[in-house]
């Protein structure tokens, strides 16, 4: 569990300064920012305790928020996907995993894993542009930035993970 | 029996006690989220913090290396210009009056309200719609609220935060964002408003029905508020409008300030002009004072 935590703070760190010096900076075709930091919250393990899996999304939104002046924004997205991220993870798992599962590539299967992937990265970025317009002053644009940025997020994620589990 | 009744009330908060941390949390994060806008005292909790800004000040120092020839480039060009516009207002100047030496202590007289904080853009968004623009001065070096915030090419906007070595910005492109102008050399004025969307174009909105004026002419800041001093570059009109309610024009403007390469800044010190301004609020609140006194 030790060592999953410490690897888990690690990527996150990462992914951190990923998005902050870089990530923040694209804005592709007017709408899709990449919202990486999110791949962290896939990764919590299925017997990850509740108020764990809330405290970190909440954590994690707050460094998030801090370094790119969004206050709440990313804090109330991310702590609402640990809530979510059991739920989510029990719809793709094959009936016999186990108990520590932690989701990957390699222990859901390809096309579970990029459907999950999908389906939570998509939650996190109609939260988080919802937040963030709140009015909904211009719905096509909060449309357009809610499926460029889920598209741009779902690559990255992809690619990732499949560096990682190689 | 109340035992009993005890225990299922306590297995039950135990088995759902997550809800209610993450009600809890929702709380804290809604709370930040709509109390930011009106709250000043939330500097550390902003990339004005010191942490965040020296991460965000070492980035961009790096980043500056790999566009210093181009900054050069537009250094040297604006140089140029603005040694021949000084040339010519000299010899303009040389032949209105003869007395040279006079002039000059005009020229620098009228210089003097202001003084020019340089300071170094270290983040910026421009993704969102309120976007904000975090640079490398603050309170230590004399920068403070509601200055006003200019680039080498035209307005920037003004500040609106300040910790001890950082301050944030409320730029243009924010939709808080409204700076007075006027069309130059027309002496129409309008408010400057940016709505989201494309980073170089914003909108010049209470342009009156009667004003007359020309598509590609200049929009500079107006001098009416003590922020920025007058003749500060806005920039181009693009299109014409009529706003929503008929009453006046909405101009289309091509910002003059390019904000995506945007690194070196100053801050206008305004305390001078302040001063001015609040003297001027001053006695017109007394002069009003006594006419309603006359009144009654």
């Amino acid at each position: 569990m030790n060592t999953q935590l410490l690897r888990g703070v690690a990527i996150f760190v990462a992914l951190l300064l990923v998005q902050i010096l870089v990530f923040n900076h694209i804005h592709l075709f007017n709408c899709a920012t990449p919202l990486l930091y999110i791949y962290v919250v896939l990764l919590f393990p299925r017997n990850i305790p509740r108020w764990m899996a809330l405290l970190s999304g909440f954590i994690m939104g707050f460094f998030i928020d801090i370094f790119s002046n969004t206050p709440g924004v990313s804090m109330a997205s991310t702590t609402f996907m640990g809530l979510i991220q059991p739920y989510m993870l029990v719809l793709f798992l094959q009936r016999d995993s186990a108990d520590d599962l932690c989701p990957s590539i390699r222990s859901l299967g390809a096309t579970r894993f990029i459907c999950y992937t999908f389906l939570m990265v998509l939650i996190y970025c109609t939260l988080f542009f919802t937040l963030e317009t709140f009015n909904f002053f211009n719905w096509l644009q909060w449309l357009e930035c809610i499926a460029g940025s889920t598209t741009i997020t779902v690559v990255l994620a992809i690619t990732l993970e499949n560096f990682r589990s190689k | 029996m109340i035992n009993s009744g005890m225990r299922n009330l306590l297995d039950f908060l135990a088995k759902y006690s997550y809800w209610l941390l993450f009600v809890l949390l929702e709380a804290i994060s809604f709370v930040l989220l709509f109390r930011f806008n009106s709250y000043q005292g939330s500097v550390w909790f902003s990339s004005a913090n010191i942490v965040a800004g020296k991460i965000y000040d070492t980035s961009s120092k790096i980043e500056s290396y790999f566009q210093l020839s181009k900054i050069n480039e537009q250094l040297t060009q604006r140089n140029l210009y603005l040694e021949q516009r000084l040339a010519k207002l000299e010899r303009d100047l040389g032949d209105s009056a003869a007395d040279t030496a006079m002039n000059r202590s005009l020229l620098l007289q009228s210089l003097h309200p202001y003084r020019l904080i340089p300071a170094k853009v270290v983040g910026m968004s421009w993704n969102r719609r309120d976007n904000l623009l975090t640079i490398n001065k603050g309170e230590a070096d004399g920068v403070k609220k509601d200055m006003g915030v200019v680039c080498g090419t035209g307005v920037v906007g003004i500040v609106y935060l300040t910790s001890a070595h950082y301050a944030i910005v409320i730029p243009v492109l924010n939709s808080q964002s409204n700076i007075s102008c006027i069309i130059q050399g027309r002496g129409y004025f309008g408010y400057l408003h940016w709505t989201g969307g494309n980073t170089s174009e914003a909108y010049v909105d209470d342009v009156p029905r009667h004003a007359h004026f020309k598509l590609y002419e200049n929009v500079v800041t107006s001098g009416y508020s003590s922020v920025f001093p007058a003749g500060v570059m806005v920039g181009k009109i693009l299109h014409v409008y009529n706003s929503t309610d008929q009453m006046s024009y909405r101009l289309k403007v091509e910002l003059a300030t390019d904000f995506g390469k945007l690194r070196d800044v100053c801050v206008i010190d305004n305390t001078a002009l302040s001063e001015q301004a609040d003297i001027m609020r001053a006695a017109e609140d007394s002069i009003r004072t006594r006419e309603s006194g006359k009144a009654n």
